[in-house]
């Protein structure tokens, strides 16, 4: 599949007074394919939104390559192709909703009221036309922005933090119009904190960290390693020392001994082994790994300065 | 062209709706309205008084209006994000910067045009017995060349909004515009006198070079003392307006130049 977006050891760096050259994004590797929900994920100050706005041309790379929709960053023909919508945008707030579309369709030279009207449908503003942007919620202007988005019929939209602030039933309504982009074959780089929301609609993710990409790849391939919990009691002490050799984590409860055994060490070996010692299993709990989990366990090294032994460089394409 | 009018647009929408900016030009529409009953505190006539003080008014307001609109204008963007959606879709950032420069100047026009309308109006009330096409005519150049004037400043700013902060840009510019109303002429007589010491004529002619003439556009004596103050009016006016055209496309495209790079 084409790639939408492709950078190669794309850098950002800032000359501080005090701290010197500062690397605000350092040599990254993004691949990301056409038609693809792309989550790009990181920390506050990780370097997200610098590398939209590399991407969208409107900072300069300090050193390496990217390329959008084939072309290369700053490129204006690909400006016709792409849109952005930021986190927490501003519109201008005299204005109504259909103002707005005429505004950001007059900079495409569109000037088309039937496509204002169906994409304020599409985005539910259709019944309040005449409040002004000062009158709307956080979730409606959040609409309009996505609506101002689509102004263009763009193959590649980037959305930094959609769903952020947003009340639940806001979240969902975006959440859908996100996936919609993805059934019409558009291809959306999603930066977000919103994990959960990540997980349900991206394909594909990168963990960005101190302007590092720390992990990147398909989300189920990422997420493949959970744990099994299993409740277990009356385990002599030889075969709880055994499982522990075989990666397993132990636990005293009030109720029993937990073994918490890795997805991929086969958990019926264990099962039987406790059978086998006479022992009970009082129950058996998959736990899939989560973002979340992921997320922590890429970022906290790093930031705790816990790097040695690379473990959490994670790189799978 | 379309993207340079749609963002003027959205930016003479915003200026007319900006509280700041209202409150500056009521109080300079008050202080017009006031502006008659000064004529008893002077010994000077009636309709000079009134002529002085009420171009005086519009030349004061309209600069604080210039200063106070455009020094924010750039900054304003960046921080609510509003220039990213923007420069997102096909737009040059010149395109930008001179469709948020037009949007400026035509809410100055907006609102000089307004203070120009009172002052008409006052101008009628009080010439009760002696109206004529004519006077009005002529005391209108006055906020014509103060319009010049503005664009200028409002230029002056933008220039500046691209590379300082609003707090300093609104010192640097309302301190150069400062320095170009009050000492231009200083430095233009300096400039003209043979006895000026030969430094200090070259001092006076560079600051006259690298600082915009703000003097010239103000032309209260010829309007309110009678008889011809400037020979050859006409081409006067044309040198006048063009040197102020040119200095604005020479300060939009520093200003271009400068915010090209610029990381925003």
């Amino acid at each position: 599949m084409a790639a939408a977006i492709e950078t190669k050891k794309l850098t950002k760096s800032y000359k501080s007074r005090t701290a010197g050259k500062i690397n605000v994004v350092e040599a990254l590797d993004l691949h990301v394919e056409e038609g693809e929900i792309f989550g790009f994920l990181g920390p506050n100050g990780a370097g997200k939104t610098t590398t939209i706005k590399m991407l969208l041309g409107i900072i300069y790379p300090t050193s390496g390559e990217g390329y959008v929709l084939g072309k290369e960053i700053g490129d204006m023909a690909v400006h016709r192709l792409i849109s952005y919508l930021p986190e927490r945008p501003y519109y201008y707030e005299h204005m109504t909703g259909p103002e707005i579309l005429k505004f950001y369709g007059s900079l495409f030279g569109i000037n088309d009221p039937a496509r204002f009207q169906s994409l304020l449908e599409r985005v539910n503003l259709h019944r309040d036309t005449t409040k002004t942007i000062s009158q709307y919620s956080k979730g409606m202007q959040q609409r309009i922005g996505l609506a101002q988005s689509l102004i263009n019929d763009p193959k590649l939209l980037f959305l930094d933090e959609p769903t952020g602030g947003l009340d639940p039933i806001a979240h969902r309504e975006i959440r859908d119009l996100i996936l919609s982009f993805r059934d019409e074959g558009r291809t959306v780089f999603i930066s977000s904190h919103e994990l959960s929301e990540v997980e349900l609609i991206c394909d594909r993710v990168a963990i960005i960290n101190k302007g590092v990409i720390e992990a990147q790849g398909k989300l189920t391939e990422l997420l493949k390693g959970g744990r099994i919990e299993i409740t277990v009691d009356s385990v002599p002490e030889s075969l709880l020392s055994d499982l522990r050799i075989h990666d397993a984590n132990v636990r005293n409860l009030p109720n029993g001994i937990l073994l918490d055994v890795p997805e991929e060490a086969d958990p019926n070996s264990v099962i039987d082994a406790v059978r086998n010692a006479k022992g009970n299993v009082i129950s058996v709990v998959p736990r899939r790994k989560r973002l979340e989990d992921l997320f922590v366990e890429t970022i906290k090294p790093r930031s705790s300065g816990m790097m040695e032994g690379g473990t959490v460089q994670e790189k799978t394409q | 062209m379309r993207p340079i009018l749609a963002i003027a647009g959205t930016t003479v929408g915003e200026a007319i709706r900006r509280k700041v900016l209202l409150i500056i030009l009521l109080i300079g529409l008050v202080f017009m309205f006031v502006a008659p009953g000064l004529g008893v505190l002077s010994t000077r006539s009636e309709t000079t008084v009134l002529k002085s003080v009420m171009l005086g008014i519009i030349q004061l307001t309209a600069a604080v209006i210039a200063i106070v609109l455009t020094v924010y204008m750039i900054p304003n963007e960046v921080e609510r994000r509003t220039i990213y959606t923007i420069l997102s879709k096909p737009v040059q950032r010149w395109q930008f910067l001179v469709g948020k420069y037009l949007g400026a100047v035509a809410a100055l026009g907006l609102m000089m045009g307004l203070m120009s309308i009172v002052l008409v109006g006052v101008f009628l009330v009080q010439q009760e017995q002696n109206r004529n096409v004519t006077a009005v005519t002529e005391l209108l150049k006055g906020p014509i060349m103060y319009f010049v004037q503005m664009s200028l400043l409002a230029a002056l700013a933008i220039f500046f909004s691209t590379f300082v902060s609003p707090l300093v840009n609104f010192f640097l510019s309302g301190g150069i515009y400062l320095l170009g109303t009050v000492f231009n002429p200083f430095f233009t007589t300096m400039q003209e006198n043979p006895n000026t010491p030969w430094i200090a004529n070259k001092f006076a002619t560079l600051v006259n070079i690298i600082l915009p003439n703000f003097a010239s556009y103000n032309i209260q004596n010829t309007l309110i003392n009678s008889g011809p103050a400037i020979q050859n009016e006409s081409l006067y006016y044309i040198q006048t307006i063009g040197y102020g055209v040119a200095y604005i496309i020479g300060l939009l495209i520093a200003g271009i130049v400068v915010f090209d790079r610029k990381e925003v």
